[in-house]
């Protein structure tokens, strides 16, 4: 019988990158896994969160956590570190006292990274299908530091032995998105990236591979700023064509 | 520092971040003190995050059990001859270090590094009586000769590369302009041993006080503190109630992360374990040992349920050093006496929110601080815990939060997000417009010129297709 998971898409890569989020889940079919999706599903609050609204923030999670308790024995899967580490980690201490805490922290248990539960839960095994391809890989912060997935993640690329991978320098540095801050230090956040792309080209790779949607706008919008024609890819959209042999990227 | 003698926020952001020279010597430096940190920790520890636990748990205990920690300390250290002083304000503070140099008719004082004086203001103070402190640490020289602040708590003037070093001696000194380091290091070793003739006082900071031996340790890599601490008659101490441990092995256990998260150094080159004044037989030492306990706003941070995690710090910097913002705009930028990560959690804490919070948006939330902290203090979370208070939430706000103003329009702003982001419909209308125009930026844009901050720098992305009718015909998914 197939596996069944809630999927919870994130705001960002919803409105941003939707071909993403149904690449996410093409995945997902691939690994025999059925997929709920909540339609009135939102943010996971990090916004707000992160700029010190807590108690809008409580609001925003308490309603989304009310639409994933229908079966509370399906896992929630979210392809985007951060907003996962949000979901399994965060609300915890945003909960902190709060008479709701047990409820969240059920909840919160039940949250994976989309890379996690493809390598760990499902144990995926691709076939590389994709032409030979150099690339760069970028860590997003809360991937690593707080969802713990980066191991998942390049794990699940390293399957793919048609790529080589091009380590960055400085792979654990900020590329200056944080959310808010990149709107209210903008200049600040544009040295950091600015940085990064320094790092990015110095690998000589046409393509950076990255598991964060907002990290990807962020990059992605300050290469173009730039002239430069390195793109930035989501892993997911990565991993599905060289599934796929489609070599969208070469 | 004041308000009257703050530059705006965003002009010393653009100030700072079009100094191409401090950049870049930042950039070289902060990759240099990472990389040896990093090689240190990998190589030469078998359990560094055991020793982070314990060094936490150690600090934890001290903290949780302060007063007896500093009653035994005072107990102790009056028995070692030394004499004991509390001060509860900054100039407080102050006042007794003058009362003791006005005693002993001191016109010149000599300091080995504190950052604890430079937070209470000392330099400044004494020079309106009349006094000089005169810096002996090589980077204080430096940085005092050029009449600016410390640029970070452990080097404070590594914005500066020895061109500018060799310029400075050059002009302040009237020294011949030299660049290598060697050389640099003699002419600032030729200055400093005339300073220490005819010394009658000698000023200097604490790492650790171990309350059962009523000693302190003080670590330093140059000489000169040991100098400032032996050289002259009177020897005073400057140190923050938290400094206080219990056993030596507690301080020992500080030492041993210390150095190597500072600069990647095994262990610092001078320790200097003082536990009293000569003693009858002895040949030299200093004939008065003076330890200054001061409060300044720390017992407000002890009493809160998360910012006396901050207390734990043990000023090594490293926070900093793997900072992604502080090697972009230097410590100044932050205009107050703690810059970086742990700079944004304690000087508002200490100085007051009304005067330091507009440093918390120095903070991409990285994470990466925390991370390194050998003492576990959870930076970001304190960070985003203050922003709360700035704008108003929270219980038990860090003082000054109250005189605060709090942007309407980002209230409302936040407000119609929340509206959105309890609302199925709403949101999904919102989504599926944003290849029109971006969403998540439009959201904010009551809060902020949004699309302009970002577009600035950076291009909007191309949205191709919505997400919702794709997800409805979806073999194996159930959309409901
Ligand atoms: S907060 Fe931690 S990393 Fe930063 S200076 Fe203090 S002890 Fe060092």
């Amino acid at each position: 019988m197939n596996k069944k998971v809630y999927l919870f898409s994130t705001c960002v890569c919803s409105s941003a990158m939707p071909q993403t989020v149904i690449n996410a889940i093409e995945l997902l079919r691939l690994a025999n896994v059925d997929v709920i999706y909540k339609k009135n599903q939102t943010c996971c609050s990090q916004p707000s969160y992160n700029s010190g609204y807590f108690e809008e923030s409580k609001k925003i999670v308490l309603h989304n956590v009310a639409l994933f308790e229908e079966d509370e024995s399906l896992p929630i899967v979210v392809p985007a570190g951060s907003c996962a580490g949000m979901f399994s980690h965060d609300i915890l201490e945003l909960f902190k006292g709060d008479k709701e805490f047990e409820r969240i922290k059920r909840f919160s248990e039940r949250v994976y990274d989309l890379s996690q539960y493809l390598h760990k839960v499902c144990q995926v095994n691709y076939e590389d299908k994709g032409a030979p391809l150099t690339i760069t890989w970028h860590t997003s912060c809360h991937a690593f530091r707080i969802q713990k997935c980066v191991d998942s993640q390049k794990a699940l690329l390293s399957q793919f032995k048609n790529v080589t991978l091009a380590p960055l320098q400085y792979e654990e540095e900020c590329c200056g998105f944080g959310g808010t801050f990149s709107i209210k230090e903008p200049e600040i956040s544009n040295a950091i990236v600015s940085a990064k792309i320094d790092d990015i080209k110095h690998t000589g790779a046409k393509y950076v591979v990255a598991g964060d949607s907002a990290c990807i706008l962020n990059i992605q919008g300050a290469l173009k700023r730039q002239n430069s024609d390195i793109q930035v890819v989501h892993l997911y959209d990565f991993l599905l064509d060289r599934i796929k042999g489609a070599n969208a990227y070469v | 520092m004041s308000n009257s003698a703050k530059m705006p926020h965003e002009q010393i952001v653009k100030i700072k971040l079009n100094d191409k020279q401090m950049r870049e010597n930042l950039r070289t430096a902060m990759h240099t003190l990472q990389k040896n940190r990093l090689n240190l920790v990998e190589n030469k520890f078998n359990d560094w995050q055991g020793l982070r636990q314990r060094a936490k748990q150690a600090k934890n205990n001290a903290i949780q059990s302060l007063g007896e920690r500093l009653v035994e300390f005072e107990k102790n250290a009056t028995k070692n001859g030394i004499k004991v002083h509390w001060a509860d304000t900054d100039v407080d503070a102050c006042n007794i270090i003058y009362e003791l140099i006005k005693k002993n008719n001191v016109t010149k004082i000599l300091k080995g590094k504190s950052m604890a004086s430079e937070e209470i203001g000392l330099n400044h103070f004494l020079q309106e009586k009349g006094v000089e402190a005169i810096e002996s640490d090589l980077g204080e020289l430096i940085i005092q000769l050029n009449h600016e602040p410390p640029v970070h708590i452990v080097v404070p003037a590594i914005h500066k590369n020895r061109y500018e070093v060799a310029q400075i001696f050059k002009d302040k000194l009237n020294a011949p302009y030299e660049e290598e380091i060697e050389k640099l290091n003699s002419i600032a070793r030729t200055h400093l041993r005339d300073q220490f003739e005819g010394l009658k006082m000698g000023l200097s900071g604490v790492n650790f006080a171990m309350s059962k031996e009523g000693a302190f340790w003080l670590i330093e890599n140059e000489g000169n503190g040991r100098m400032c601490t032996t050289a002259p008659d009177i020897h005073v101490a400057l140190c923050g109630i938290e400094k206080v441990l219990e056993t030596f092995e507690d301080a020992a256990t500080m030492v041993h992360l210390l150095t190597p998260s500072a600069t990647g150094q095994f262990i610092p080159t001078y320790n200097n374990i003082i536990s009293g004044p000569r003693k009858n037989g002895d040949k030299d030492g200093p004939k008065e040992v003076h330890v200054v306990l001061f409060n300044h706003n720390r017992t407000n941070m002890l009493a809160h349920e998360d910012y006396h995690e901050a207390l734990r710090c043990i000023r090594c910097g490293s926070c900093m050093n793997f900072c992604p913002v502080y090697d972009k705009i230097g410590g100044h930028a932050y205009q107050t006496i703690y810059p970086g990560p742990i700079g944004e959690v304690i000087s508002p804490n200490l100085f007051g929110m009304d005067q330091n919070s507009d440093i918390l948006s120095f903070c991409s939330l990285c994470g990466r601080c925390s991370e390194v902290c050998p003492v576990k203090i959870p930076l970001a979370s304190l960070i985003r815990k203050l922003r709360a208070n700035k704008v108003g939430q929270g219980e038990n706000k860090a003082f000054g939060s109250d005189k605060l103003e709090h942007s309407k329009t980002e209230q409302i702003a936040f407000k119609l997000f929340v509206k959105a982001a309890t609302s199925g419909g709403i949101w999904r209308f919102n989504i599926s417009s944003a290849h029109t125009f971006n969403f998540v930026l439009k959201t904010f844009s009551h809060q902020l010129p949004v699309i302009k901050n970002w577009t600035k720098y950076k291009e909007l992305p191309d949205i191709k297709g919505t997400l919702y009718d794709k997800l409805k015909n979806m073999e194996g998914v159930s959309y409901e």
